[in-house]
């Protein structure tokens, strides 16, 4: 008896070398295991030995019974590990690059105007918007622009023909319409369609007749702003501009604001701006946007009573900041689009 | 406007002040500094005369000449020198070794071409004296000693700012109202003007003025003031004038146009001589007369427009008033006797005219900033003085004055602390008025706070707020510490646009394209084929500056197709590129729209090679992004619907339309017509997508979602499979399904979804014919639904697809 069980055990161990698939693990367990397995069968001839015999068998049996579920547990985990190399397919170099595209960026110039937005929002600016076609009214009448200021020469702006009508600033009179050379038309804009007291910063494309070069470009971005309220005053206009130059520039950053004149704020001004930190442009006075508070004529075109209100308005180049923020000496960069131009400030 | 720092000390003390100071000063008085330069002989110790002993030809070359110099040391120094102007004995600058030039370049001793050099002599323009002749300057007719240091030859050297005058401030196109800034600013007292020719006005002429008559009937010319000199000797103006005018850039011509440039750049107010001899009988500003033409100093002949203003005499037009004068009525070697103008004529005419023919002078520069009416007179006088000084004139009584000075003095009311109120932060009035006194006004105490007279110098100033920035001026902005902190408003939001932008922009750059950014002015073939001739020309511009920008963009699509090109052409990988930004579009109304608009385009065959392949970028991987974007702008997807794109810049049976039931959107996406991106040089075809928004998409706020329940029960799904002709849009038969899915549903339980995961054609179809496989799923909110009724439902479905022609549903 002992002879045949340690025969079984061997049979068994042998067998199982060749199981290598969940089948074959199946049908070698039936063979062994099951009801009308080897193992089963010796078990069922206990019952044919006398009561003095059956410890002993007993005993031996269920050492061959051991020894065959350890060889079925060691041949499940066989069989799984060989499943699951073959769901898995070949290892991966981790060390491979990946095929997929990486993330795309945004354009500098985005770049530089959301985080000019963010810090303008912080003070409770939010964005306002406006057409890029303006009625001539808009971009310079209702700014206190003279009728003969040389902005408005065909030098200089560009117009679109008399039959143009635009769907999003009709004419109020037989205005020319034309393509804002500022972004102060949304200053107008907003005056006119919302009540005081109010902050809002609008970024947009303005136009010029300029010819393209290094420093020149046919369209460009502003970011103008707006602050209407009761005594908006100078030390306003500081606090507001010093807060931006500080975000923007980093905290060692300095300011000074310097007469100059604009017809739609008085009195009105040119902040320059110095910094340690911008390159060979760090340590001097560079002239960054004009600003101003706005004149009392401007608040009455736009139908505000100057007695009651008063604000501030600043306006400043996106190319100008971005180009300072990282060190770019052309304005043609912005617009070519080459992307190891673009990539750059991802 | 070039300011002499020497000229400037005329007017105001400046001894211990620096022209570097005066270069501080002057732009935080919004006086624009655009450079500092020095004018005359800079201090050069090491340049000494010279006298060339001898020189012969340089052995090695024939452009050089090797001179000996005696420089005064005792012996002679060898100098190879490049000019050809000399000749021996010619006494001249030399720069000995050490010396540092203007030009920023150290003298050494050296060899050139092998031959020693010990020093350098110089040309005027190598010392900084500006362009004299060609060759060295030759120092001969002075008769200086050898060895003397040339600067004991020249005056001091004198510094130049160039300042940039803003429009409002015409006044300081003269060097008194800079002075008068200036002296505010430091607290300088301004040194009075002495005028001795004495003022006084006849309103005729006199029998014994050149003239019998001197009018005004022109509407520009409201004041007009004319004098006469008689033997009047014309020669070369003294050193120290010639000086003052060469430092501001002025060439000096004869001593009777030298004074008129003298005292305009001393005042800023401009002046004309005329050679009385060449004028006819009298002086009038009249309007010019149909025809007339005239030809001006610089040699233009000009046609003039009628109704220009011009100086004339009984004859003809001598001047384009306050421009120009004519090449036939100005004083020669031979005058002997004038006629001086002074007068004001309207800026905005002036500045007009000039633009118009095409001139800008030191004259129409003034004029047209409004000089300051009550300088004519003095003006006039000013230069009579001169020209009985250094042109031995004889005057003839006082100015002949026609009209009225057009403006005068103006008095502000300012209100008791409004200036503090607009600053900010306290000041006391009595600093305020001090300020004010500095700038000559005059300051007196009113029922409201203050009466403050302007002076009609000073135009620009006309409201309390102007005088606000007066005051800053002078007090200095610095001082104006920053302001109160502020706290947000609420509920005040971003414009919509701005957030669609910032969210629509982050959704591709996640996706892994590149934003550019496009000029919005293209040319004209781009937006025939964008739009069609007929309507490119509707986004046409009037005034165009170059033949590439004549149009507004009415697409985003072919710049990117451009852009894709430009990089594949540097070898840089474009992968996926988009824009967003504003374009136009011609509306069924006739008018133009803009439309914000965001688009994006990748060309289809990879780029890059990879060690494992990617699913390529697809038409309807456009359209999953383009439906993506339409909803970040509030453009839910079951809006949105699709059809061919029909030519333009698709390709047919390629790309697909996409329409807003709403009407507020539009777009396309697919690929790019493969003949124009081939044109580009694009060998892939390129896969794009765009669409846009009218500003009235963004106009109401968005709406905070509500929850809505779902029930908790299974669903059931059935499939349809339906047999249609190729020409039947998937989009049709998708509709049929859902609206018989919908009615079977009826109000007992509801569809959930319908969805097409099959699409097959080939064998076992009828010819012609497609197979559409839809996935439909009911649900009931408050049980499970039994198969009777779902298979009662499915043919409901059936039965309503097979009323469609030709339409068969596979069992």
């Amino acid at each position: 008896m002992q002879q045949q069980l340690a025969q079984l055990v061997a049979a068994a161990t042998q067998e199982a070398s060749a199981v290598a698939t969940r089948a074959e693990l199946e049908a070698f367990k039936a063979r062994v295991v099951g009801p009308n397995g080897s193992l089963t069968q010796v078990m069922k001839g206990m019952a044919t030995l006398s009561k003095e015999e059956r410890p002993v068998v007993g005993k031996l049996i269920n050492e061959a019974k051991r020894s065959v579920e350890e060889l079925l547990a060691a041949l499940l985990v066989k069989v799984e590990n060989s499943e699951i190399a073959a769901a898995l397919g070949a290892s991966v170099d981790p060390t491979l690059p990946s095929p997929d595209a990486p993330a795309g960026s945004l354009h500098p110039l985005s770049r530089t105007r959301e985080r000019i937005l963010a810090s303008f929002r912080k003070l409770g600016f939010v964005v306002a918007d406006g057409p890029e076609v303006e009625t001539e009214w808009h971009c310079f009448d209702a700014l206190n622009t003279p009728a003969d200021h040389p902005a408005r020469d065909m030098q200089d702006t560009l117009y679109m023909p008399k039959a143009f009508r635009s769907a999003d600033a009709p004419r109020k009179a037989d205005e020319a319409i034309l393509l804002r050379t500022h972004t102060s038309s949304v200053q107008v804009r907003t005056m006119l369609s919302r009540k005081p007291p109010f902050r809002i910063v609008a970024p947009g494309r303005c136009f010029r007749r300029d010819a393209v070069d290094a420093t020149h470009s046919a369209n460009f971005h502003q970011v103008e702003g707006l602050w209407i309220d009761r005594d908006v005053t100078l030390a306003d206009l500081r606090g507001v501009l010093d807060f931006f130059v500080k975000e923007t520039f980093g905290a060692d950053a300095e300011i000074r604001l310097r007469p100059s004149v604009f017809p739609f704020t008085e009195p009105s001004f040119e902040m320059d701006l110095r910094s340690p930190n911008l390159g060979r442009l760090s340590d001097r006075w560079l002239e960054i946007m004009g600003c101003g508070l706005v004149d009392p004529k401007v608040l009455e075109l736009c139908g505000l009573d100057p007695k009651e209100w008063s604000g501030l308005a600043f306006g400043l180049g996106l190319e100008r900041i971005a180009m300072l923020v990282h060190g770019i000496d052309d304005i043609r960069h912005f617009y070519n689009n080459d992307t190891r131009f673009l990539r750059q400030f991802a | 406007m070039k300011v002499s720092f020497q000229a400037l000390s005329r007017h105001l003390d400046l001894a211990g002040v620096t022209a570097e100071r005066v270069a501080e000063v002057l732009p935080m008085l919004g006086l624009e500094v655009e450079s500092v330069t020095t004018f005359g002989l800079a201090p050069l110790p090491l340049v000494v005369v010279g006298e060339i002993k001898s020189f012969e030809k340089h052995p090695k070359a024939d452009r050089l000449s090797v001179c000996q110099v005696d420089a005064g040391e005792g012996s002679l120094r060898q100098i190879v020198c490049g000019a050809k102007n000399f000749k021996a004995g010619d006494r001249v600058p030399v720069a000995l070794p050490g010396t540092m030039m203007p030009g920023g370049f150290e003298i050494k001793v050296s060899k050139l071409r092998d031959v020693d050099s010990a020093g350098m002599m110089c040309s005027s323009e190598e010392l900084g004296l500006g362009k004299g002749e060609d060759g060295l300057l030759i120092l001969t007719p002075r008769q200086p000693a050898v060895g003397t240091p040339l600067n004991s030859l020249f005056g001091a050297p004198d510094t130049v700012l160039e300042i940039s005058v803003t429009p409002n401030r015409g006044d300081c196109l003269g060097l008194r109202g800079v002075a008068r800034d200036l002296a505010a600013a430091l607290g300088l007292a301004l040194k009075p003007l002495t005028v001795k020719t004495a003022a006084g006005r006849a309103a005729a002429p006199s029998a014994a003025d050149a003239v019998q008559f001197v009018r005004s009937s022109s509407e520009f010319c409201p004041y007009y003031t004319l004098r006469t000199l008689k033997n009047v000797k014309v020669g070369p103006s003294p050193e120290w004038l010639r000086r003052d005018l060469e430092a501001a850039g002025l060439r000096p011509i004869n001593n009777v146009v030298d004074i008129t440039n003298w005292v305009l750049l001393e005042l800023g107010q401009p002046l004309h001589a005329f050679d009385a001899k060449k004028v006819s009988e009298g002086i009038e500003a009249r309007p010019a007369r149909e025809g007339e033409e005239i030809v001006l100093l610089d040699g233009k002949k000009v046609k003039l427009e009628p109704g220009v203003c011009v100086i004339a005499d009984a004859r003809r037009p001598l001047v384009v008033a306050g421009v120009m004068g004519g090449v036939d009525s100005g004083v020669t070697d031979s005058t002997t006797d004038v006629l001086l103008e002074a007068a004001w004529f309207r800026p905005g005419e002036i500045r007009r005219v000039a633009r118009r023919i095409g001139v800008s002078t030191d004259s129409s520069h003034r004029f047209a900033r409004d000089v300051d009416p009550a300088g004519v007179e003095l003006a006039s006088r000013l230069a009579t003085d001169l020209l009985i000084e250094l042109a031995g004139a004889q005057v003839v009584g006082p100015a002949v004055v026609v009209g009225q000075p057009p403006r005068a003095d103006v008095t502000i009311e300012l209100p008791a602390g409004y200036v503090a109120a607009k600053l900010g932060t306290p000041v006391a009035d009595a600093d305020v008025n001090a300020a004010f006194a500095r700038l000559g006004f005059t300051v007196k105490p009113s029922a409201a706070g203050f009466s403050v007279l302007v002076p009609s110098f000073r135009s620009d100033v006309t409201r309390p707020i102007d005088l606000v920035e007066e005051f800053i001026r002078i007090h200095g902005t610095d001082k104006v510490p920053a302001g109160r902190p502020i706290a947000p408003l609420p509920g005040d939001e971003d414009a919509l646009t701005s957030v669609f932008t910032r969210e629509v922009s982050a959704r591709l750059v996640g996706a892994g394209f590149t934003e550019c950014c496009h000029y919005s002015l293209r040319d004209a073939a781009e937006l025939e084929r964008t739009l069609g001739a007929d309507k490119a020309a509707l986004v046409a511009m009037d005034n165009p500056l170059t033949a590439e920008q004549t149009h507004l963009r009415a697409s985003l699509v072919p710049g990117l197709a451009g852009a894709l090109a430009l990089n594949l052409s540097v070898h840089a990988d474009p992968r996926g590129l988009f824009e967003v930004g504003t374009v136009f579009r011609p509306q069924a109304d006739g008018t133009v729209r803009e439309f914000l608009s965001v688009a994006f385009a990748i060309v289809a065959d990879p780029v890059t090679r990879s060690w494992k392949s990617r699913e390529a970028f697809d038409a309807l991987r456009a359209k999953r992004l383009l439906q993506d974007a339409a909803a970040l702008a509030g453009v839910a997807s079951v809006r949105l619907s699709f059809a061919a794109a029909t030519g333009g810049l698709w390709q047919a049976d390629h790309a697909s339309a996409l329409v807003d039931r709403g009407r507020a959107a539009e777009g396309a996406c697919g690929v790019l017509d493969l003949r124009w991106t081939r044109s580009l040089g694009l060998k892939s075809s390129v896969i794009a997508g765009e669409v846009c928004f009218p500003r009235s998409a963004f106009a109401e706020a968005r709406k905070t979602p509500r929850f809505e329940a779902f029930s908790s029960f299974p669903p059931v799904t059935k499939d349809v499979a339906v047999i249609v002709p190729v020409g039947v849009a998937a989009a049709e038969v998708e509709s049929r399904v859902r609206q018989g899915a919908s009615k079977a549903a009826g109000k007992e339980f509801a569809l959930e979804s319908v969805h097409c995961f099959d699409v097959f054609a080939g064998p076992g179809l009828p010819e012609g014919h497609r197979s559409l496989a839809f996935e439909i799923r009911w649900r009931h909110a408050a049980r499970t639904l039994t198969d009777e009724e779902t298979n009662q439902a499915l043919g409901v479905v059936i039965a309503t697809l097979e009323k469609g022609a030709g339409w068969t549903v596979r069992r």
